[in-house]
């Protein structure tokens, strides 16, 4: 009776394993192999699936007619349009789906953190035979767009309008301060920001002048170090955060700044507003900051909360004794690319190549979300109808000292966490020695990697 | 002739229960197996996995030499969750268990308005817990919550930060688990009822002090439910998540960077979750998820031999 039990038992047993190994084992074979055929002269009717991770619903639309273009062009090819509801899933979930063989014909990703592992793990396909076969040439794009978009000599993506990030200024303030242009140097971002800020009478504070912070609206310690032409990574890409000069001067202007508020005082007032991001309710729509790191949507946000802010807005300050980095930025937005073991990839370049360069798509995209256009001729088209303010980010994007941060790796983006969380420990005045910090971040950095590369 | 209607009896009754049995292997079994195999490998879910022998758990606890890091290579933030997981059954499970307990005990006194007062109690319990955490993350804003507003006009007192201060970050979750403890308190509530009244009677009448009562009587007898709500609350506390996750996401307004402030939120469960979803460290991530149970495992296990000596059972189960 026993022995029959257990025959029962293991052959159960035997074949959940199975199912389970056979799930690993399509996870490693791909689809149709993705050569490009010599020309796409077949007209057969064809569906084609797209993933995108828009999920307003305004968005969604937006996209949805943006495409119409498309469908006239190519009337053989019928577009599946999926919308992926999570965001912030969407990467993963494609990434599993690739792996089991059930992939979209065309990817649409807000994630640049992830082409590094997209091109590494092979996960997309290399589009440069199809950018051969039609003289389909990158610099039709900023430089930048390179920074996010091909990894490892593979060109696994192209830009789908982009984010590009700078300061926003209230001139109302500076006015009222005596401040007649916008910071172009950090020591004179950290004398604006004194001047501007405003404190109630208990000493907290009412209008902050900047918040140095991580994430008040996007800022990290990667930007300020930026501005002093900080790099995460040396020319053999191993971390330098510990001996490149820049990290730690950036870092000490940050406390600086942060000190002179007095920690307990800017954390409050951070914690008041932060997380009101997106939302009307935001810090310097409702006037509670005079400046603010931002990306280019804010105007478009600023336009729809029909806030009552005067408003210009510049590049991020450089450091005094590096002016060359004035103008430039990070950036990075949107991706397309066709993912390993899609069924139709001949279709989907059409789509690849339509959503990245068609002049009339990108513009009008860029008017429905406010994002930044990626061609050199949308960015230049009459139909664009973007505030005065918008310019800034164009010029942010087209800068050549402007990248994609953090820079791309075979890994992800995590190892970035690293250096976050020691710059959040270091401006509450917990870091004693910054230097051995910056080295250790350096080599957690480096495990890190490792532990994603493998042996 | 016996053995073979016995024999019988049992495969119906496998029968029966393999719905049960398949599904418990090929989605229980079969993937712990997987993940205890991928914790000796590295893994990424993209390539196929590569054996590396014990390198993740010697990257765990910061032991021996691996290849390709230097000496003393180390998880950064292993040690870190490991605390703050701790923390919160250190903290969260004797509170809880109290709470409750003393809140059922006051559930049992009021003659009128008893199922009002138990409906309102255990209101919060049905709450979903992420539109929980979120209205904590607004009643805790340092400057706009309620809840500072309050402890403001109180003299000499300066309100914490909350979720914006490491210090206090893990106490505003304290208080969002207490808000939520109706249904430990429902347990409770159904433990006192059960105690025999004739106990009580008999108490009184050797002329014994409330405190007696509830020393000699009430607490022996509700043993078995307390030891029930502290088991399930270790467990639960080992898995930490769901609260911490959403109130740091939204605290923050940032999605997917977990345990700020500083790190001080970072749970086991989220370092691990990060690990495996973000960063693609399955293998990693697998190590660490079986760490997890083992310690799990024991601290159940310990709780369960010791229970014998504390745990009474009126019943009369062996």
């Amino acid at each position: 009776m026993k022995r029959r039990l257990l025959l029962y038992f293991a052959l159960v047993a035997a074949l959940a394993l199975a199912a389970s190994l056979a799930l690993v084992l399509a996870a490693g074979c791909g689809g149709k192999k993705s050569t490009p055929t010599s020309t796409s002269g077949s007209h057969a009717p064809v569906t084609i699936t797209v993933w995108h991770p828009w999920t307003v619903s305004s968005e969604k639309k937006g996209f949805e007619n943006a495409v119409a273009g498309f469908r006239q062009q190519y009337p053989w090819i019928t577009l599946k349009i999926v919308p992926y509801p999570n965001s912030d899933e969407f990467d993963t979930n494609l990434i599993k789906n690739i792996n089991a063989g059930t992939p979209p014909d065309v990817m649409i990703s807000f994630g640049p953190d992830y082409v590094g592992k997209y091109a590494a793990d092979n996960l997309l396909i290399d589009l440069k035979p199809y950018m051969d076969r039609d003289s389909f040439a990158m610099d039709q794009f900023a430089p930048a767009a390179l920074s996010y978009t091909a990894f490892q000599g593979k060109q696994v993506a192209l830009p789908v309008l982009t984010d590009a990030y700078g300061l926003y200024y209230n001139k109302d303030m500076f006015a009222k301060a005596g401040i007649s242009s916008p910071p172009k140097t950090m020591s004179e971002l950290m004398t604006d920001a004194k001047k501007l800020t405003v404190r109630n009478s208990d000493g907290s504070i009412a209008v902050a002048g900047f918040v140095p912070l991580l994430d008040f609206n996007e800022i990290g310690p990667a930007d300020f170090a930026h501005a002093w032409g900080g790099t995460y990574f040396d020319a053999n890409g191993q971390p330098h955060i510990g001996t490149d000069p820049a990290w730690a001067s950036a870092l000490t202007w940050q406390k600086q700044l942060v000190d002179w508020y007095g920690y307990s005082a800017i954390t409050d007032f951070y914690g008041t507003y932060v997380d009101k991001e997106w939302t009307s309710q935001q810090a310097f729509e409702t006037g509670k900051v005079a400046m603010c790191w931002d990306g280019e949507w804010r105007t478009a946000m600023i336009a729809n909360d029909k806030a009552n802010v005067n408003y210009g807005t510049a590049p991020f300050p450089a450091a005094d004794d590096h002016p060359e980095m004035y103008g430039s930025g990070r950036v990075g937005g949107t991706i397309t690319g066709i993912p390993r073991g899609a069924q139709h990839p001949d279709e989907a370049w059409l789509l690849v190549k339509y959503l990245s360069t068609s002049t009339d798509f990108l513009v009008s995209l860029a008017n429905g979300l406010g994002n930044v256009p990626t061609t050199k001729a949308s960015a230049a088209s009459s139909a664009l109808h973007l505030v005065p303010q918008f310019q800034t980010f164009i010029d942010v994007w087209n800068n050549p000292k402007s990248g994609f941060s953090p820079p791309l790796t075979a890994t992800g983006s995590g190892y970035a966490d690293i250096l976050n969380s020691f710059d959040e420990k270091w401006v509450s005045g917990k870091v004693s020695d910054l230097q051995a910090g910056l080295t250790q971040v350096d080599t957690d950095i480096a495990n890190q990697l490792a532990l994603g590369t493998g042996p | 002739m016996r053995r073979r209607s016995a024999r019988r009896k049992y495969g119906i009754v496998l029968l029966m229960l393999s719905p049960w049995i398949i599904g418990f292997l090929a989605f229980t079994l079969g993937p712990m197996l997987l993940s205890l195999f991928w914790s000796f490998t590295h893994y990424d879910m993209s390539s196929s996995a590569t054996w590396i022998g014990l390198d993740n758990y010697k990257f765990m606890f910061g032991i021996g030499h691996i290849k390709g890091m230097a000496t003393g290579a180390h998880d950064p933030y292993y040690w870190t969750s490991v605390r703050n997981t701790l923390w919160i059954i250190a903290f969260g499970v004797p509170l809880r268990v109290l709470f409750a307990m003393v809140t059922a005990m006051l559930l049992t006194r009021p003659k009128r308005g008893v199922n009002t007062y138990r409906t309102l109690f255990f209101m919060p319990s049905m709450a979903p817990r992420v539109a929980a955490a979120l209205v904590f993350v607004f009643l805790l804003n340092p400057t706009t919550g309620p809840v500072n507003h309050l402890l403001n006009l109180i003299p000499g007192v300066h309100a914490p930060g909350w979720f914006y201060d490491p210090r206090w970050s893990k106490p505003a979750l304290l208080v969002l688990g207490l808000w939520g403890v109706g249904d430990a308190i429902v347990i409770y509530l159904a433990g006192l009822l059960n105690v025999p009244r004739e106990l009580y009677e008999a108490i009184s009448i050797e002329g014994a002090s409330a405190w007696q009562r509830f020393r000699n009587v009430t607490l022996p007898m509700i043993t078995p439910v307390i030891f029930f709500t502290l088991i399930m609350g270790i467990i639960d506390g080992f898995q930490y998540f769901d609260q911490a996750y959403i109130a740091g996401n939204a605290a923050s307004g940032q999605n997917a960077v977990l345990g700020r402030p500083q790190n001080s939120l970072l749970f086991y469960g989220l370092w691990l979750y990060q690990q495996a979803f973000r960063f693609f460290h399955l293998g990693y991530a697998s190590a660490m998820a079986w760490v997890l149970f083992i310690a799990t495992m024991t601290c159940t296990v310990v709780l369960l031999v010791t229970s014998k000596r504390w745990v009474h059972y009126g019943g009369g189960f062996q």
